[in-house]
């Protein structure tokens, strides 16, 4: 059973078509986040979910009713959508309170108050229902916007980059809260980011959205251990990825011989695997069975990254739990544990056009990518 | 949605130029062509085009300084002269003119009409752009000068182009006020493509030649808002940053600079404000027509407020839609639509009078010199200036907000009067200010229009000046002056 | 006076002619009681406060309830051509005779019974007698009497071209009453003559004023020697600051010149306003003795019905002036003289 249903959605504003033939079903009751970088289309398929754009072709399914298709275009108002946007958009000529109960028409008046007023609590801001909006700060805006969004008790909830604009301490919390949220009204979520770790952190399902089609679509987990492609591998998370080698049930790299992935094409035989730097540990040059030469050491307290170059001149990054001992310049050796996944060579290496880029200042650094 | 009302008010613009084209070609196409096609009317056209070039120029340079030195700079008293570069709005082009003339005669002819104009218009420059300056995000300037650009630099570099719209906008009312301009140049004796249109009814008391002239006038209008909106391009100029804006920093000003500022803004205020007024002051002191009777002030202020009032709030009414139609869903029918709303104003008010009057008595005989027909006429003239101001004041709205509301079950027409309309209000009222202060002081169209009895300050006005009774005269241009005065304050305040 | 010779040419575009200072207040607001028999509307293009006064006493003395709206005359005459048989109008007051000729040619005005026009001298009423004349200016000579003798006055606009005169003649050539007497001259000598006539007197360096007001001011100071005008100009000019005290004195041309052209202010019955018993009634008070005397009281113009002769003091009797032969309704080609002062570079 799903809440959202996207079916062959061909959309765009000019000639080129942002949306190319995109198939998507969103979970019931759950939390999907749609992640992709910069112009892959996700503010297209949320702008044509919610009815502000007619897409060009294909069909829009919300709670089992067709609100876009050929020749069916039921305008926003009409399709149960709740939408929470970048800025919270909130109405700056209306209290906090009619700002919430302003999609409230169909209920009966005095109910509305009720409701405004839950809401208000559901989001941790009972009592501040007087309030104009500039006078809340903007974490405060952006629960205001949800609760209102949540208020008409709609099918779906969009919430598109709603966490953007806020700083980095606020912004954990007011997810946790807006998940709590969601989940107590048991709303099915739809959240459009750019953000890797937001997605991976929020959501409980991903679906990647690259060059106006969905990349691949399931678990945090799943994604983040069987990832489809390099491409979506290195977009989700800090990714090594190495040319491999498929031999008797193990991949073969720079790094030594691995594991194969159960979700690796066992047809496939040469390919680039996919390691996650995490897998990765520093020990004795000595006894190593690789060995390298550490470039550079990036401490983040709870864990660090070190790349080391290889003797093939390949870099990879390690990362370490806890202090390091290893500055620039020392020789370490490299183990490996766990499994990589063999995936075919992309056609169009990531960090080529359409592969991700990184538009946040406050995603961790992913120095170690092999294009640096 | 929206392009039923749109095109009601699109059609409505349009009536005066069906009136046109049936006037125009009652003699046949050939007739016409020889009106328009004589060697006087390309001479009288390169007149009007010269005047309206050089007018527009100098309410650039007047309305853009004054506007700078009034919000961006420590000018002492600065709301004072803000309200100062307002009120010419209010002075009738003609009463601008026969100040000027009456203290230097010399003046007539191109530069007279030129000065008059010049002065009489800059608010319609002023007025956008110091709103604009109001309003705009100070971070661009701070970012510019901490990128090494001086003040002045920075002036020309970034705070500019973000007058550009601003100013071309206005710089385009200014153009079509000139080109249908007759009291100033009349007076002034600077023989324009209007003068030529008047002498056609008052001459030959005949409608063909001037209709045919009107219709290159209408012709000459859309070429010029068509360039005004390839100025526009496609830049955004909608707030995108969070929160409300810091008001920008003022400019201190050092001793010599603020006795140059302080010279220019009192230079311009004399002109175009103290000028005239102090003209009609004397009026009333040496005339012995001064006959002061407060009744028939009294009934004619009650009646201009009247008609203005209704007059603006009709107007903007019918502005709204296509406003909305022109920035929400740009296309060629907005676009259409947005043209045809000029079409009145840049015809004299007289020939836009005579098609109301051929319109009326044919097809809605009930209305004819009845109120609501004089209220129509207003709206068909001054579309534009209502058509500007709610324009811009929905630029400003951020469209996220609409589809806020939309997403939360509101229909289009839901979201306009909730949302949208209570958002651009100010600027909505900002837009209704113009056209009343401009509707107050029409003459052409009240004369011909107006119900039978009923006087407007400007018919009362024109009355005594036509008999040379200067001195009953000066009270009526007076009360105009100052009951304008008070949305030209409120405008001099509007903030998008 | 400076001020009405500045303000001249916009109330020219406003339709109207300069009249002589109205007097009174104006209490205006009377509106029509449209459908009965006895009501009235006028279109005026002759100023509320010289109309108004007289409308209470016309209301008086015919029983009719009048409302009259004002504008300038062109304004009053395009509106009536567009209006057609749709017009309110009863009654057209008109400020010239050119006006009330476009409307008679329109086919607009209805046929004045003959007991109306009799009053009224054949040359001062339409041709298809739907109109009729009631004042009447002359065009003038104003000169300054200690720099002109009166030995030394010309007989004839021709003598104003030449040498003598170099230099020392003033015009207003965008003045709707020069413009008038320029048709006629065109109609009376043909266009060549007409055109030779404009361009000796620019090349004899007569003054160009922008109207009749400042061109009264000029001779009066002694500025210029003297200047084509109209009668009432100084008549008003006398009334405010006393005869005695004006340098300036009228010349009337003799020998039916059209220097000495005269012009009438009408009135005319429209066809279609469905009021002609009340407009007639109207019409006869305009020409009854008490209005003729008003007129030429209020507006020094010359009466020119009921026998009335003109009360102000010095003014030549009517019949003294020896007008040129023209018919009023031939000068309707204002437009060509236009185009003629354009070619010759006056306006």
């Amino acid at each position: 059973m799903t809440d959202l249903s996207v079916r062959a959605l061909t959309a765009g504003y000019g000639k080129a078509p942002v949306l190319d033939r995109l198939d998507l079903d969103i979970p019931s009751g759950r939390l999907t986040a749609v992640l992709g970088p910069s112009g892959c289309g996700k503010t297209t398929l949320l702008r044509c979910v919610a009815g502000f754009l007619r897409p060009a072709d294909g069909t829009v399914t919300v709670a089992g009713r067709i609100v876009a298709g050929p020749g069916r275009h039921v305008p926003p108002e009409r399709r149960a959508v709740g939408i929470v946007a970048q800025e919270g958009a909130l109405f700056p000529h209306l209290t906090v309170a009619r700002n919430v109960g302003f999609g409230l028409t169909s209920l009966p008046r005095a109910e509305r108050a009720p409701r405004v007023e839950a809401m208000l609590e559901l989001v941790g801001l009972a009592g501040l229902g007087s309030r104009m909006p500039h006078e809340l700060s903007g974490g405060q805006q952006q629960r205001v916007a949800l609760a209102r969004a949540l208020a008409p008790r709609p099918s779906v909830v969009l919430l598109d980059e709603p966490f953007n604009a806020l700083d980095t301490a606020l912004r954990g919390d007011l997810r946790d809260d807006v998940r709590a949220a969601l989940a107590a009204t048991g709303s099915t979520g739809v959240l459009v980011t750019h953000d890797q770790e937001e997605a991976l952190s929020w959501a409980d399902h991903i679906a990647v959205l690259r060059q106006g089609r969905v990349a691949q679509h399931g678990s945090p987990q799943e994604l983040y251990a069987e990832p489809v492609d390099p491409w979506v591998a290195s977009f989700l998370g800090d990714a090594v990825l190495l040319p491999g080698r498929h031999e008797g049930g193990r991949v073969l790299t720079a790094l030594g011989a691995h594991p194969l992935t159960p979700g690796s094409d066992s047809r496939l035989t040469v390919g680039t695997a996919v390691l996650r730097p995490e897998q990765l540990q520093l020990c004795s040059a000595e006894a190593a069975p690789v060995r390298g030469s550490v470039t550079r050491v990036r401490f983040h307290g709870h864990d660090a990254l070190v790349a080391v170059a290889l003797a093939d001149g390949t870099t990879v990054r390690v990362r370490h739990p806890g202090p390091v001992s290893v500055v620039p310049g020392d020789e370490t050796g490299l183990r490996v544990q766990g499994a990589a996944a063999l995936r075919a060579t992309a056609a169009d290496p990531p960090g080529a056009a359409g592969g991700p880029t990184k538009k946040s200042t406050d995603r961790p650094p992913r120095a170690g990518l092999p294009t640096g | 949605m929206l392009a039923v009302p749109a095109a009601l008010t699109g059609a409505f613009a349009l009536l005066p130029l069906v009136y046109l084209v049936i006037r125009a070609l009652e003699r046949g196409p050939a007739f016409a062509w020889g009106v328009v096609s004589a060697d006087r009317t390309a001479g009288l056209l390169g007149n009007s085009l010269r005047l309206t070039v050089v007018v527009v120029v100098a309410t650039w340079v007047l309305g853009v300084s004054l506007a700078w030195l009034t919000e961006r700079t420590a000018l002492p008293a600065a709301r004072l002269w803000a309200v100062l570069a307002t009120l010419p709005l209010a002075v009738p082009s003609y009463v601008m003119s026969f100040s000027w003339l009456s203290a230097f005669p010399g003046i007539s002819g191109f530069t007279g009409a030129a000065v008059a104009l010049s002065l009489a218009c800059f608010p319609y420059v002023y007025l956008p752009v110091a709103a604009v300056l109001r309003g705009a995000d100070p971070a661009l300037e701070e970012a510019a000068r901490s990128l090494g650009h001086g003040p002045w630099r920075t002036f020309r570099s970034v705070t500019l182009p973000q007058l550009r719209p601003a100013a071309v906008g206005g710089g385009l009312l200014v153009a079509l006020y000139v080109m249908s301009d007759f009291g100033a140049v009349s007076l002034m004796r600077y023989d324009t493509f209007t003068r030529a249109i008047h002498t056609s009814y008052r001459a030959s008391f005949d409608r063909t030649p001037a209709a045919a002239l009107g219709c290159v006038l209408v012709l000459i209008t859309v070429a010029l808002v068509v360039a005004e909106r390839r100025t526009r391009g496609r830049a955004r100029y909608d707030r995108t940053g969070r929160g409300s804006a810091r008001p920008a920093q003022r400019m201190p000003l050092g001793r010599a600079a603020r006795t140059a500022a302080l010279g220019w803004s009192a230079a311009v205020a004399l002109a175009a404000v103290a000028f005239p007024v102090g003209t009609l002051c004397y009026w009333i002191a040496v005339g012995n027509s001064a006959t002061w009777a407060p009744g028939p002030l009294w009934e004619a202020a009650v009646a201009t407020v009247g008609v203005a009032a209704a007059g603006a709030v009709v107007t903007v009414l019918l502005a709204v839609p296509v406003a909305v139609l022109s920035v929400r869903h740009r296309g060629p029918l907005a676009r259409t639509l947005e043209h045809a709303s000029f079409a009145g104003h840049a015809l004299p008010g007289i020939t836009v009078a005579l098609a109301f009057v051929f319109l009326a008595v044919r097809y809605a005989e009930p209305l004819y010199q009845q109120w609501p027909l004089l209220v129509l006429a207003y709206a068909a003239l001054f579309l534009p200036l209502a058509l500007t101001g709610v324009r811009a004041a929905l630029l400003q709205a951020p469209e996220s907000l609409e589809e806020a509301a939309r997403s939360l079950g509101r229909g289009p027409f839901a979201t306009l009067r909730e949302v949208t309309l209570p958002l651009a209000a100010p600027g909505i009222a900002a837009g209704a200010a113009l056209t009343f202060v401009v509707i107050m002081k029409e003459l052409p169209a009240t004369l011909l229009l107006r119900p039978t009895g009923m006087d407007t300050l400007a018919t009362r006005l024109w009355t005594h000046t036509d008999n040379f009774a200067f001195a009953a005269a000066a009270p009526y241009a007076l009360t105009l002056v100052l009951i304008a005065a008070v949305p030209s304050y409120l405008l001099g305040r509007h903030r998008p | 006076m400076a001020t009405a010779a500045l303000l001249l040419p916009t109330l020219a575009a406003c339709g109207s002619d300069s009249e002589g200072a109205g007097s009174g207040d104006s209490d205006n607001g009377q509106n029509a009681d449209s459908g009965a028999a006895d009501t009235l509307t006028i279109y005026s293009g002759r100023n509320e406060e010289l109309i108004d006064p007289l409308i209470e006493k016309l209301e008086e003395a015919t029983g009719v309830t009048v409302s009259v709206r004002y504008a300038g005359t062109a304004e009053h005459a395009a509106t009536l051509m567009e209006e057609g048989e749709g017009t309110n109008a009863g009654l057209f007051i008109s400020q010239d005779a050119g006006a009330l000729g476009a409307l008679s040619k329109a086919g607009l005005l209805e046929e004045l019974p003959a007991e109306l026009l009799d009053d009224v001298d054949a040359a001062h009423r339409g041709t298809e007698d739907d109109w009729v004349g009631i004042s009447g200016r002359a065009r003038v000579l104003v000169y300054n009497q200690e720099l002109v003798a009166q030995a030394d006055l010309p007989d004839s606009i021709h003598d104003l071209t030449t040498e003598d005169w170099r230099g020392k003649v003033a015009y207003a050539p965008t003045n709707a009453s020069f413009q008038t007497f320029v048709t006629a001259l065109r109609v009376i000598e043909g266009e060549d003559r007409a055109e030779q006539w404009l361009r000796d007197l620019q090349a004899n360096d007569a003054e160009v004023f922008d109207g009749n007001g400042g061109i009264m001011d000029a001779v009066n100071n002694g500025d210029v020697e003297v200047g084509l005008t109209n009668h009432y100009y100084w008549y008003a000019t006398a009334a405010e600051e006393g005869a005695e005290n004006l340098d300036s004195r009228l010349h009337f041309f003799p020998g039916e010149d059209p220097g000495s052209l005269l012009n009438v202010a009408g009135v005319a019955v429209t066809a279609h306003g469905g009021q002609s018993e009340a407009a007639r009634k109207a019409v006869e008070y305009l020409l009854s003795e008490e209005a003729q005397k008003y007129f030429a009281e209020e507006t020094m113009e010359y009466p020119l019905a009921a026998g009335v002769t003109s009360p102000v003091e010095d003014l030549p009797p009517f019949e003294s002036i020896e007008a040129p032969e023209v018919n009023l309704t031939d000068l309707d080609s204002l437009e060509e003289t236009l185009a003629l002062l354009q070619d010759v570079g006056m306006v």
